[in-house]
């Protein structure tokens, strides 16, 4: 069997109508817009997919109609995280029925675990399915548990099918610790970037993204990608560092207390003509002057004059 | 003097006596010990050298020293942050009198001071000195230590002509690139060291070297890291990196205990730590010494002085 390898993930946002239920229709248009725009693979719903604002159903239906509109033309990738660990078996197991490429999860939600109960519950998840199963490092400013280096050794340990970490933690020391004694117990073990941030992760022996600002600029995107990949990486910074000004502005704009971006991101994409809506409660929607501010620094940013524009 | 600052530069520990006090020979010792293996820079007291257990007496004292032993061979630089701003523009002024090449300063920490504190504390110093200025970013999780934004490091390379480098203990993505980006377009030639050495994920993106942990045991390593990422062999800066963050690992419990205990065997002795911090045990130096054999330091690295 080759081995899944996941490249260049592109990670949709969620649309919602004005009464805000999903809007399916603008999904199917962004799943397209996505593909077109040369993801490798989607992974669905991830936090800039606000899958904690997402009923189970609400996920579930996320994951069947992905799959149905790709059409096998890439993976889809299905998070499946969730606080309670029955919940996110179950989910797990849907995912996997549904036509699901690889399973994703965090570390359970809220709750302080010891490191023991994290592994429990990721370890259930990922023996519940078939599938290639990766976990996410949180970022480092989010509540509840981190992952660390200790319980991704114990995971491989216990789980075949764990094949990664997806590192939304940008933690240097734990990128290190992780692939290099991830690699020693499972040659193939990958690291891939959580983020945007592509050439620290790739440096360190990464080999793939979860990006969220593909769906703003998937041109530059790309190049940054390509460019890791092929271990350019004093070439990439000119493009690396264009990405963190305009992760930046997205995660700087508005005064949500989650500083999660979510807001940004969904004014981004206006900005971009490709209205995906609001953000759910409790994501505060960006104010009209701070509307303005975010789209003038957008207006500033030379480099997003070459990426698409409209759907 | 100063050049261009770049490489695993060295930040010496503090030798002491069996009774605890500042051991001056050995610290000269210590200092031109990295000199003579190939540090691009020196810089003393860090928390590696238990600046917070030592007076601001000995401070001065071993400050001296480093500036003589080095004898402009490379350049030094001295930390000058403490508890008390006051006891920082002490330390400032002696820096610039003995002939120091640049201080490196913190706002007063365990305070959890707020971005224009830090603000205000980096100008009161960086304009009570000629000299060149590095600040100490140390960011913790959820908001703890003192930290450097992007928008703050702005606001000061405006505000300041000397202030040329950043101590980067963020290791973190995002963090980084919000300073890196800013400063070197503003400043270019600002340096950008990370704080130990976990330089492999910030030196394509502009850092240009790092202070180091490991250097006082396995110096040749740090040297062959940073060749291997000016020559861009990537596959050897790897190897590298993960065999120094193994160190790390040994070393950052109870920092600098450990890394003090290992010494020994290295065959340089430096005496026990300061408390509250522990000395190394029997049992531990033991433990170190397998793991030194594991990596291979013990047949790679200088014994001796």
């Amino acid at each position: 069997m080759t081995p899944f390898k996941p490249g260049l993930v592109h990670t949709p946002v969620t649309p919602f109508k004005r009464d805000q239920s999903i809007d399916f229709d603008a999904y199917a248009r962004l799943i397209e817009f996505h593909l077109r725009h040369a993801a490798d693979a989607l992974a669905l719903p991830m936090p800039e997919g606000e899958d904690l604002s997402l009923t189970d159903a609400e996920q579930r239906r996320l994951i069947e109609f992905a799959v149905k509109q790709v059409k096998g033309r890439v993976p889809v990738m299905a998070n499946v995280s969730d606080a309670g660990t029955s919940i996110a078996v179950d989910r797990a197991i849907h995912a996997e029925k549904s036509g699901a490429a690889a399973i994703v999860s965090h570390p359970p939600y809220f709750w302080h675990p010891k490191p023991s109960m994290v592994v429990e519950h990721l370890a259930r998840i990922g023996s519940a399915v078939r599938l290639p199963f990766y976990v996410v490092s949180p970022p480092v400013e989010s509540a509840g548990t981190a992952l660390t280096t200790e319980i991704a050794l114990e995971l491989i340990e216990r789980l075949p099918n764990l094949a990664g970490v997806v590192d939304a933690s940008l933690d240097f020391v734990f990128m290190e610790e992780v692939i290099s004694n991830g690699q020693r117990l499972r040659p193939g073990f990958q690291l891939l970037a959580g983020a945007d941030f592509i050439v620290s992760a790739s440096a360190l022996g990464g080999s793939g993204v979860f990006s969220p600002l593909s769906g703003i600029a998937p041109k530059l995107v790309r190049t940054l990608f390509e460019l890791c990949s092929r271990d350019e990486f004093i070439e990439a910074r000119q493009a690396q560092e264009d990405i963190g000004a305009l992760h930046h502005a997205i995660k700087e704009a508005g005064a949500s207390g989650l500083m999660d971006g979510l807001a940004g991101l969904k004014t981004a994409l206006v900005h971009m003509g490709r209205d995906c809506g609001l953000p759910r409660p409790p994501v505060r929607p960006l104010g009209e002057i701070e509307r303005g501010r975010l789209a003038a620094t957008l207006a500033g940013m030379a480099f997003l004059r070459a990426e698409p524009r409209g759907w | 003097m100063l050049g261009t600052l770049k490489g695993v530069m060295q930040a010496p520990v503090t030798p002491l006596k069996d009774d605890f006090s500042f051991d001056g020979d050995g610290f000269a010792k210590m200092v031109d010990f990295h000199v003579r293996h190939g540090a691009p820079a020196i810089a003393w007291p860090h928390h590696k050298a238990e600046s917070l257990n030592l007076t601001i007496g000995e401070r001065k004292l071993g400050a001296e020293i480093a500036v003589k032993t080095v004898a402009k061979r490379v350049p030094v630089s001295i930390f000058v942050g403490t508890l008390s701003e006051e006891d920082s523009l002490d330390l400032a002024r002696h820096a610039e009198r003995i002939g120091a090449d640049m201080i490196l300063t913190i706002s007063p920490y365990c305070r959890r001071p707020a971005q224009q504190e830090i603000f205000d504390s980096i100008v009161r110093i960086g304009t009570h000195t000629d000299l060149p200025v590095l600040t100490y970013n140390s960011p913790w999780r959820n908001g703890e230590g003192v930290e450097f934004t992007g928008e703050l490091t702005r606001r000061l390379i405006d505000r300041l002509p000397n202030y040329i480098g950043m101590k980067d203990a963020s290791f973190h993505s995002q963090k980084f690139l919000e300073i890196s980006r800013v400063a070197l377009k503003m400043r270019p030639g600002f340096a950008i060291i990370q704080g130990v050495e976990h330089l492999l994920a910030a030196y394509p993106l502009g850092a240009c070297g790092s202070f180091s942990s490991s250097g006082a045991i396995a110096p040749n390593l740090c040297n062959k890291f940073f060749a291997s990422l000016e020559a861009r062999d990537w596959a050897s800066a790897r190897e590298c990196q993960f065999k120094i963050s193994r160190l790390w690992r040994l070393f950052k419990e109870q920092y600098p205990s450990s890394l003090k205990g290992a010494m020994i065997m290295m065959g340089r002795p430096v005496g026990p730590t300061r408390s509250p911090l522990p000395t190394a045990t029997k049992e531990r130096i033991a433990f170190l010494r397998t793991q030194l054999e594991e990596l291979d330091i013990m047949r790679t690295e200088p014994q001796g002085w």
